[in-house]
C-alpha cells in the first residue's frame, strides 16, 4: 500500500512522481524488516523526500486500493509457490522450527490471512511501525552531507514520532528433539531443507557461523559440493543460509538429490560432512580461503551506491551500529579453526534440527 | 524475503540500456588493439577498487547447436573440466582460495566468459583464463557428472513455468531458424552428447578471429597489454570459416498462434504474447526502448498499471525487446491465477490496442525520457558492468557513441516519431501466444486467441516443442 497514495500524492501519484523525475523504486520484507528503495538522479533529492515525507507522514488506505493490492499479493503468494520448489517446503520448515516465535510465520502471508485483512488492520500496521522512531534512512551517492540534512529536517523531520512498537517477547524455547515434515509436491526429485537453531546477527558465534556456511556451501571446493555433488554424486546442488537477524534463527542446509538417489542417504551424507567438521575440525587453509573469499564479497557489495546503502543499513539496523561494516573484515579475520569447529559442536545436534523434505510421492 | 514490486526483476531482463544522462556519464577512455590472430582486446582502467573484471565473447552460441540442442551450453560448462595445466578439482580450489570468480556460459548467439578477481592475483588468474580458452581437455569423467545434473535439471525446470516459457516462445515464434534454438537443451538431445561432441564444437568455433576480451579495472594499461599479447598470440585462427546461420531469412507468422502448455498442477496461467522485434542495430533502437518503457517497461507502464494497480489480476505485468544480431522479438509478459486468465489476456491485448488507437502524450513521453535517462548511469557503474558493455559493443558492432550519444538521442524523440515507432514496431495482429498452464481449466479460453497446439510439459516432442 506504500505506493498507493499518501495526502499530497495521491493514488499512483507516488511512481508517476517518481518516474516523472528519473527515479525508481523497489521494496523488500524479510522476517525483521521491510526496506524501501529509490534509485534516482541527484537533481531529483528534493521530490524524493518529499514523496518519502508525505507517504510515511500520511498514507492513505484507500479501500478500493486495498481491492486491487489484495489481488497483487494474492498473485505474488502463487508464482512464489508456481515457480519456487523451495517456498511451501521452507514455509513449512520454518513454521516447524519455530512453534512460539513470530519466526513461525511466513513472510508472505497465509492465504486465508491475505484475503480477509481488514482496512483497520493495514491502518493500525503502518502507525505502530512506519513511525520515524522505527526507521532508518541511508543515503548514498552524489549528494553531500549537508543537502541531506536539509531535506531531511525539512521532509523527514515533521513527522511526530509513535509509541515504541510491542517489543516481541517470545523467545522459542529449546528444541529438545529432531523434528521432521514433508511436503508433497510434483517434482523430478526430493528436495531436502535442514534448519538449525542458531543465535542472531549481535551474538558473539555470528562471524563463525557465517564461515562455517561458507566453509560448507561456497565454491566448488566447499565441503558439502565437493563430498555430495562431485565424489559421491547423491545430489545436483547443495547450499548453506545464515543471515543477519534480530532474534535466533535458523542455519538452513538446502540440497537437491540426484535422480535415483535415496533423499535418505543424500541427508545421512550431509551429516557425515558435518560430523567430520565437529570432530576433526577445518584446515588453516580452508579457514584463509573463506577470509580471502569474505575480502572479495566486501569489495562487491561497497562497488555500487545501492550496495553502499544497503550494506550500512544492515549494519546499522542489525549489528546496532554502521560503523561495525567497517569492523566486520577484523571480525572475520578474527575468526579461528577452533571457532568454527566449536560452533559447529555447540549447534548442530541432532534433537536441534528440523528436517523437511518435498517429494513428488508422500505415501511411501 | 519477498520482493514488493516484481519490476525490476523485469526490466533487468532486457538486453542492453536504454538511457543516459550524457553531460555526466561518458564512456571512459579505453584502449582497443587486435591481435595477428584476429583477436580483440579493450583494456580500461579503473582504480577505485583494486580488482579487475573480464568480459570475453566468442561465436560459439546455440545458434551452431545443429541437431543437438545443448552442445553449445555444456561446452562452455565444460571449458572449466579441467585444461592442460589445471586438473578441475586444481581449478576450484586455486580459484576459490583467492576468492576469485570465472564463468563461462553459452547464450543464443555467443559464448562467453566472465571473471573477476583482486588485482594482486591478476597473473594467475589471467593465465588459468588462457588455458580456459586455449587449452580445455573435456575430461570425460566430468563430463559425464556434469551431463548426469544437467538432465535432471531440465527435468526440474519444467517444475517452473519462468524457467521454460523462453525457450517454448522463442521456437514458436523462430520456427527453424536457429534464433529457435533452446539454449539449455532438450533431455532427448542432451542424452546423447558424448566428449567427442564438445571437442569438435570446441575446435570449430572457439577461435581468436571473431572473438573479443575486455578487461577494466585496477592495472596498467601498458603492462596488462604485454601480459595479454604474450598469453593469447599463440591461439590459433580457425581453420574454415564460420557458416553465418543466423542470417537465414526469419519466417514471419501469418495468423495468430496459440501455443498452449499443459501442467497438470498448475495454480496460474503464466503467459507471453509476442511478435518478431527487431536487430540489435535497428537505427530505432533508442527510440523503440523509450516508447517500450512507456508501454510495459516500468511501475506505471500502460500494461502494469491496468493488469496489476487497476485490476489486481497480477503481480506485474511488462514487455519487452530482445534483439538479436539478425533479427530479435517483441514479448508480453505475466501471469494470473487459472480462473482469471481470461480477463488477464483480454486487458494485455486491449493495452495493446490502446497504445495504437489512443498513442501517447507529451507528458509520458517526457516521462519515458527522464526515467531511462536518470536510470542509466547505474548501468555503468561497475568494472564489471564496464567490460561486458565493450564486449556487446564488439559483437553488435556499435562504439561508444551510443552511450555518449544517448541523451541527444532520447531528447530527439518527439510525438510523431514516436506515433511513427508505434505504428512500425508494436505489433497489431499475428500474434504468437504461450500459455502454460492448466489445460483442463484454460484451453476453452485458449481457444478464443488462435489456432491452438497443446503439448505436456513433461513431455519432449520429437520434433518442434
Amino acid at each position: 500500500m506504500m505506493f498507493n497514495g499518501a495526502k499530497k500524492y495521491g493514488p499512483k501519484m507516488f511512481d508517476q512522481t517518481m518516474e516523472f523525475n528519473g527515479g525508481a523504486n523497489n521494496a523488500y520484507t524479510r522476517e525483521d524488516v521491510t526496506v524501501y528503495t529509490n534509485w534516482f538522479p541527484a537533481s531529483a533529492a528534493d521530490v524524493i523526500f518529499d514523496l518519502e515525507g508525505d507517504r510515511i507522514s500520511s498514507l492513505s488506505i484507500a479501500p478500493e486500493m486495498v481491492e486491487s493490492e489484495r489481488g497483487v499479493v494474492l498473485s505474488e503468494r502463487r508464482t512464489g509457490l508456481e515457480n519456487s520448489p523451495w517456498e511451501q517446503l521452507s514455509q513449512t520448515l520454518s513454521g516447524t522450527a519455530f512453534l512460539e516465535h513470530p519466526y513461525h510465520w511466513p513472510v508472505i502471508g497465509y492465504e486465508d490471512d491475505m484475503k480477509n485483512w481488514t482496512q483497520a488492520d493495514l491502518e493500525r500496521y503502518f502507525k505502530t511501525y512506519y513511525a520515524p522512531n522505527n526507521c532508518v534512512v541511508v543515503v548514498s551517492g552524489s549528494l553531500k552531507f549537508d543537502e541531506v540534512k536539509r531535506l531531511a529536517e525539512k521532509y523527514l523531520e515533521p513527522i511526530p514520532a509513535q509509541p515504541a512498537p510491542p517489543v516481541v517477547h517470545i523467545k522459542e524455547p529449546e528444541q529438545t528433539g529432531e523434528r521432521r515434515v514433508t511436503v508433497q509436491k510434483d517434482v523430478a526429485t526430493p528436495y531436502l531443507m535442514i534448519g538449525y537453531h542458531t543465535p542472531e546477527a549481535k551474538h558473539e558465534d555470528y562471524y563463525a557461523l557465517n564461515i562455517l556456511s561458507d566453509i560448507l556451501s561456497s565454491g566448488n571446493s566447499s565441503r558439502l559440493y565437493t563430498s555430495l555433488v562431485d565424489k559421491k554424486q547423491l545430489a545436483t546442488q547443495v547450499f548453506t543460509s545464515y543471515g543477519e537477524s534480530f532474534d535466533p534463527t535458523l542455519f538452513q542446509v538446502y540440497a537437491v538429490t540426484n535422480k535415483n538417489i535415496d533423499v535418505a542417504d543424500l541427508e545421512k551424507a550431509i551429516y557425515e560432512e558435518i560430523e567430520n567438521i565437529k570432530k576433526d575440525g577445518i584446515s588453516e587453509n580452508e579457514l584463509q580461503k573463506i577470509k580471502n573469499q569474505k575480502l572479495m564479497g566486501f569489495y562487491n557489495q561497497v562497488e555500487t551506491i545501492n550496495g553502499k546503502s544497503n550494506n550500512i543499513g544492515t549494519y546499522e539496523v542489525f549489528f546496532g551500529d554502521y560503523k561495525k561494516m567497517f569492523d566486520a573484515p577484523a571480525n572475520y579475520n578474527k575468526v579461528t579453526v577452533a571457532d568454527v569447529q566449536n560452533v559447529a559442536k555447540k549447534y548442530f545436534s541432532k534433537s536441534n534440527r528440523t528436517v523437511g523434505v518435498s517429494k513428488s510421492n508422500t505415501e511411501d | 524475503m519477498k520482493q514488493i514490486k516484481i519490476f525490476s526483476l523485469i526490466i533487468s531482463l532486457s538486453i542492453i540500456a536504454s538511457i543516459t544522462n550524457a553531460q555526466s556519464f561518458k564512456v571512459p577512455p579505453y584502449e582497443k588493439f587486435k591481435l595477428p590472430n584476429g583477436l580483440t582486446i579493450y583494456l580500461m582502467e579503473q582504480h577505485d577498487v583494486p580488482v579487475i573484471n573480464v568480459s570475453a565473447v566468442l561465436p560459439a552460441g546455440a545458434i551452431y547447436d545443429g541437431d543437438k540442442a545443448g552442445l553449445a551450453s555444456l561446452t562452455a560448462t565444460a571449458l572449466k573440466h579441467g585444461t592442460k595445466n589445471y586438473s578441475k578439482t586444481k581449478l576450484d580450489e586455486e580459484l576459490d582460495f583467492i576468492g576469485a570468480s570465472v564463468n563461462t556460459y553459452a547464450s543464443k548467439e555467443s559464448s562467453g566468459l566472465s571473471a573477476k578477481f583482486a588485482s594482486k592475483d591478476k597473473e594467475e588468474v589471467l593465465a588459468i583464463i588462457k588455458d580456459l580458452l586455449m587449452e580445455p581437455t573435456f575430461d570425460e569423467s566430468e563430463f559425464d557428472k556434469e551431463k548426469q545434473r544437467l538432465l535432471v535439471s531440465l527435468e526440474q525446470q519444467k517444475e517452473r513455468p519462468g524457467s521454460v516459457i523462453g525457450s517454448y516462445f522463442d521456437k514458436l515464434l523462430f520456427g527453424e531458424h536457429v534464433y529457435g534454438n533452446i539454449i539449455q537443451g532438450k533431455i532427448s538431445t542432451v542424452n546423447p552428447l558424448t566428449t567427442t561432441d564438445l571437442k569438435n564444437f570446441y575446435k570449430e568455433n572457439y577461435r581468436p578471429d571473431g572473438s573479443a576480451i575486455s578487461i577494466v579495472g585496477d592495472f596498467s594499461t601498458k603492462e596488462m597489454k604485454g601480459i595479454l599479447t604474450t598469453l593469447f598470440s599463440g591461439w590459433k585462427k580457425g581453420t574454415k570459416a564460420q557458416s553465418n546461420l543466423a542470417s537465414k531469412p526469419i519466417n514471419k507468422p501469418t495468423e495468430n498462434n496459440v501455443l498452449l502448455v499443459n501442467k497438470e498442477d498448475a495454480k496460474e496461467t503464466t503467459f507471453y504474447i509476442g511478435a518478431p522485434g527487431v536487430s540489435r542495430n535497428n537505427t530505432d533502437y533508442v527510440a523503440i526502448e523509450v516508447v517500450n518503457t512507456l508501454f510495459g517497461g516500468r511501475f506505471t507502464s500502460m500494461l502494469n498499471d491496468e493488469l496489476r494497480v487497476n485490476s489486481g489480476l497480477t503481480y506485474g505485468a511488462g514487455s519487452r525487446f530482445n534483439a538479436l544480431k539478425n533479427g530479435g522479438s517483441f514479448l508480453i509478459s505475466t501471469f494470473t491465477a487459472n480462473k482469471t486468465t481470461e480477463p488477464a489476456i483480454d486487458k494485455a491485448l486491449e493495452v495493446l490496442k490502446k497504445l495504437h488507437s489512443n498513442g501517447i502524450d507529451e507528458q509520458s513521453l517526457t516521462s519515458a525520457k527522464n526515467y531511462v535517462k536518470g536510470q542509466f548511469p547505474p548501468r555503468y557503474e561497475t568494472s564489471g558492468q564496464l567490460a561486458s558493455l565493450m564486449t556487446q559493443m564488439f559483437w553488435y558492432n556499435f562504439d561508444e557513441s551510443f552511450i555518449n550519444n544517448f541523451e541527444k538521442n532520447v531528447d530527439g524523440l518527439n510525438l510523431d516519431k514516436a506515433k511513427e515507432i508505434i505504428a512500425k514496431y508494436f505489433p497489431k495482429d499475428k500474434l504468437q501466444f504461450v500459455l502454460i498452464g492448466k489445460s483442463a481449466e484454460i484451453k476453452k479460453i485458449a481457444e478464443k486467441y488462435g489456432k491452438v497446439t497443446e503439448v505436456q510439459i513433461k513431455e519432449e516432442a520429437k520434433k518442434g516443442f
